[in-house]
């Protein structure tokens, strides 16, 4: 048995280095040899056997005698423990493809597959203190609304973020990608969040973003504050706007009067009413997804709504 | 005076530690550790040197033939030869014993015999000629491993050409009783060439006392370096034989279709040799013979005896005689219901103890005796008692593995 053992375990040492691999291969043929019930004569499990007991025997010569006098009942726990947890790797693979993730349909943990996009994190969202995690409902979409896409796209896809949250800010290059995917197949709404007990300045910054949007630049002006975390003073506001070459004064006196402090207001409300929670929380159709999500896993849900026709 | 913890500073790698735990070196019938006296000869050939032999008149090359001189004449004192010709430079036992197979004239019907105990390195080059017509006799020991004369005797005959001979058996440490053995074959007209391998480290040996015709042996078993060896013969036995191995340094002339051969021992040597080597080995002979082989011997017998004793009740069965005495420097043991190599490692692992485990070479022996080999445990003057005594420790925990 614990020539498997060691097969597996050298074969995957072997793929780092060309040492491990004589062994892999040693126990390879030494598995092939039992499995064709024919003796292992390579001597390598009487080799392993001698030299793990010699180890443990150095250290404490009753923990060595004892796994010495049972090492093949141990060899059969870590084999069926090995074969048990390839198992379960091999069902998280498919996991993976079929659903995006590890977990299945339900995806609220890590996926080690697939650490580079996904949330990969044990709070994937930032949400707001003491309230319970149900949303009961969907979002509407309003005319003042930022948006990408064609209104009467077969798929509505609204993210409710807080730019102040790092994990709506996680999320945006998966925003990005999925538009670019996308392209003139879904409609893309950003609404505001805006947790400021949490993230200060993410009142403000929302606000701005809709001075910005009075002027044509909203998504431009999101990029930057997305761009530059923490940024959220009048003056680093206002400056952004000047990078993007918007009327200033227009600009500084729309956020000094707070003009869209209820539009602001509204959207946080609105959200908060129907069970909203955390940020980012999508709305794809009457689908729900809390969290930083990757592409593949919204990929899943979009495509399988503009199947539907809609 | 013998002190063994003053040899012990000659050596480089006894001062080493692997997991903070000294080397405690028990395989020295396979390869001997060095002595820094031998490493620095070897490296001051190649420091001060580094040139042709036999060759070369520049102060270089000529500084090379002084030393290669200077260490056959070591040799020769070593062995008590006649004359420095006797010596044949070599690269091992197995090169010296292959050479005299090769060199030696033979013709159908003629005997060779040997032991039940040969190293492969003194079995093949006789199985070799079996299909030129050459019979090859073989002479089973006593039941405790010990040399059987009257078997022996009962071989020999006018047709016996040579008797080819382990003279310490690396399987169990019996040596076997040379003079006796080579008075015999002289009396029936045989020629006796001695394996020395593992005797001439241990114990006081004297060709012309022994009257041997041919001895091969190691430099690598008795603190010399790797690669090199020594054929001994008789001054009229290397004349008799024709040259084996042929090529520069062998001829003193040659035409397009014949040759004029040098004398001994360049007869024998050919093409460039391993000078560092010869220098190397003509050190390690003066640095045994500084030791004395007396003290080597007594030192060997007394951890053999406390390794025999210590052995007593375990599950550990000696191959070869029990007495202590007439092993030399070998206990060869058989484990029962675990595999020799088992208790090599786990002794590797858990003491930094090297022991050798297997057939050690001889696997006619284990095959003729169904078994799988032996776990051994070889010594040599530089081992202490504290080291036998920590193997005798070590195999008693081993010991309680065993159901």
């Amino acid at each position: 048995m614990i020539c498997l053992i060691a097969l597996i375990v050298f074969a995957v040492l072997g793929i780092f280095s060309a040492k491990y691999r004589t062994i892999a291969f040693e126990a390879f043929d030494c598995v092939f040899r039992r499995v064709t019930l024919r003796k292992c004569t390579s001597g390598l499990d009487k080799r392993l056997k001698s030299q793990i007991t010699g180890k443990l025997m150095k250290r404490h010569h009753g923990l060595g005698k004892a796994i010495y006098k049972n090492f093949e009942i141990i060899s059969w726990i870590f084999t069926i423990a090995l074969i048990l947890s390839l198992g379960y790797s091999a069902y998280s693979v498919y996991n993976l493809f079929a659903f995006g993730n590890c977990n299945g349909p339900i995806p609220d943990a890590f996926c080690v597959f697939d650490p580079f996009i996904s949330g990969g994190h044990e709070t994937a969202e930032c949400s707001i203190e003491g309230v319970a995690g149900e949303i009961t409902g969907i979002l509407n979409v309003h005319p003042d609304d930022p948006s990408i896409g064609p209104s009467d796209a077969k798929v509505t896809v609204i993210e409710a973020g807080c730019f102040g949250c790092p994990f709506t800010r996680q999320a945006f290059p998966m925003v990005k990608q999925m538009l670019d995917h996308y392209e003139d197949q879904i409609l893309f709404v950003y609404k505001d969040f805006p947790m400021s007990s949490a993230h200060p300045g993410a009142q403000e910054s929302a606000e701005a973003s809709h001075c910005a949007q009075e002027q044509g630049k909203y998504w431009e002006y999101q990029d930057l504050l997305f761009a530059n975390p923490g940024k959220t003073e009048f003056d680093d506001l206002v400056g952004f706007s000047k990078s993007l070459e918007l009327d200033s004064s227009q600009f500084s006196k729309c956020l000094s009067t707070r003009k869209y402090k209820s539009k602001v207001d509204a959207d946080f409300r609105e959200a908060f009413e129907i069970g909203v929670y955390g940020t980012p929380t999508f709305f794809i159709n009457d689908q729900v997804v809390v969290g930083p999500k990757s592409f593949n896993e919204l990929k899943l849900i979009i495509d399988s709504e503009l199947a539907k026709g809609g | 005076m013998f002190d063994v913890y003053k040899i012990r500073e000659d050596f480089p790698v006894l001062k080493r530690t692997i997991d903070k735990k000294p080397i405690i070196y028990l395989d020295s019938a396979c390869m001997t550790l060095r002595p820094v006296q031998v490493i620095d000869k070897i490296r001051e050939y190649y420091e001060q040197y580094s040139a042709c032999g036999e060759r070369s008149i520049h102060k270089l090359g000529k500084g090379v033939d002084e030393e290669a001189e200077k260490a056959k004449k070591i040799l020769r004192k070593f062995l008590n030869a006649k004359r420095e010709e006797e010596i044949i430079f070599t690269k091992n036992t197995t090169e010296g014993i292959n050479l005299v197979a090769n060199a030696m004239e033979w013709k159908k019907e003629d005997v060779i015999v040997s032991s039940d105990k040969e190293h492969n390195s003194n079995l093949l080059p006789w199985q070799l000629l079996i299909p030129k017509g050459i019979r090859h006799l073989i002479v089973k020991s006593n039941p405790d491993n010990t040399f059987n004369l009257e078997a022996f005797e009962e071989k020999m005959n006018r047709d016996v050409k040579l008797v080819s001979m382990v003279h310490t058996s690396n399987l169990d440490g019996v040596t076997f009783p040379a003079k006796e053995i080579i008075k015999i074959s002289h009396d029936h007209g045989a020629k006796v060439l001695l394996d020395a391998a593992q005797s001439i480290p241990h114990l006081p040996i004297d060709v012309r006392k022994l009257d041997v015709d041919l001895m091969a042996f190691s430099g690598h078993k008795m603190v010399g370096p790797s690669g090199t060896g020594i054929l001994y013969g008789k001054k009229d036995m290397l004349e008799s034989m024709k040259p084996f191995m042929v090529g520069g340094g062998t001829v003193i002339d040659t035409h397009y279709q014949t040759a004029k051969f040098e004398e001994l021992p360049q007869k024998y040597e050919a093409g460039l040799q391993n000078y560092a080597g010869l220098m190397g080995l003509g050190e390690a002979a003066n640095y045994i013979m500084r030791i004395g082989k007396e003290n080597i011997e007594k030192q060997e017998k007394i951890l053999n005896s406390i390794i025999t004793k210590g052995m007593e009740g375990m599950k550990f069965r000696i191959i070869g005689p029990q007495d202590p005495e007439k092993r030399g420097s070998v206990v060869s043991f058989v484990p029962e219901k675990i595999s020799p190599h088992e208790v090599a490692m786990m002794a590797d692992e858990m003491e930094n103890i090297c022991l050798r485990s297997g057939a050690h070479c001889v696997h006619s022996w284990f095959n003729e005796h169904n078994l799988e080999g032996t776990t051994r445990a070889s010594l040599y003057f530089y081992n202490t008692k504290e080291e036998a005594e920590k193997l005798i420790e070590t195999l008693g925990k081993i010991n309680e593995l065993i159901k």
